[in-house]
């Protein structure tokens, strides 16, 4: 999904109706992360699936 | 792995964070978010909020005495206009909430041991605020606002996912929403302070 794609999805529709997941280390999180987006590392998300909801569109970036 | 947990709506944003070109916010992911306790009801935390907006208010209003520039000063005027609209919104949110439709102002007991207006969105005290932005360009005023204002937005949308209230997460859903509108005119009317039309 390209970045404009993504924003038009954030226009669109309200925060609770998509999850945005920022799957960076937490120090590229600090430095700048796109407003709203969750932090779950690459390495945790597999034990972490439970905090995010799959009936919702999921983008991961 | 996203798949087999029943993930079926899902996309990768093509080039990461670097390809964004959007706001951008900084800071842990807990960051802010002590300012508005799990535990406070959605009226104490509406105060709250009122309380960041007021302190936003009087930061664009006092810019808006501090320069020359007079189309500056005219998008200042408007961001100060825009906060106080978001107090009403807030004023509005809180009768909702509490059923008290006749209330005019948010009642002073719902600010114990702070200062209304004191300290702005984006968490800095509105008198360090205006000590930064003196000597300095409008560039720089305008980089330091949408800089706390993005933090405000990213602030409001973690705390509507963390707190478990149906009200109180309501409250930072309208928030939030107001938030992205303003974040919108700000982007939009700096672009075309950038416009090279722009006198």
């Amino acid at each position: 999904m390209s970045p404009e794609a993504v924003k038009e999805l954030m226009k669109q529709k309200k925060p609770d109706e998509y999850n945005l997941i920022d799957v960076r280390q937490p120090g590229e999180y600090e430095r700048g992360h796109i407003p709203g987006a969750k932090l779950i590392p690459i390495t945790e998300l597999a034990s972490r699936l439970g905090e995010i909801d799959p009936a919702k569109p999921t983008i991961l970036y | 792995m996203l798949r087999n947990a029943g993930f079926t709506n899902m996309s990768s944003m093509a080039g990461g964070m670097k390809a964004w070109k959007g706001f951008v916010s900084s800071g842990p992911p807990e960051a802010g978010m002590a300012y508005f306790p799990s535990a406070a009801r959605p009226e104490e935390l509406i105060a709250l909020a009122w309380s960041l907006e007021e302190g936003s208010r009087r930061f664009y209003g006092a810019v808006t005495g501090s320069i020359q520039d007079q189309d500056a000063m005219a998008f200042f005027q408007g961001l100060a206009g825009a906060e106080a609209g978001h107090e009403a919104t807030l004023l509005t949110l809180y009768q909702e909430v509490t059923g008290d439709r006749l209330v005019a102002k948010i009642p002073d007991k719902l600010f114990p041991g702070i200062v209304p207006g004191e300290v702005m969105e984006g968490g800095m005290r509105v008198e360090q605020a205006l000590e930064w932005i003196t000597g300095k360009g409008i560039s720089d005023i305008l980089d330091l606002s949408m800089s706390l204002e993005s933090y405000s937005y990213d602030l409001y949308l973690k705390m509507e996912r963390t707190l478990t209230d149906g009200n109180a997460r309501r409250v930072f859903l309208v928030l939030a929403g107001e938030e992205a509108k303003h974040l919108e005119s700000m982007a939009a009317l700096i672009e075309k302070r950038q416009s090279p039309d722009m006198p």
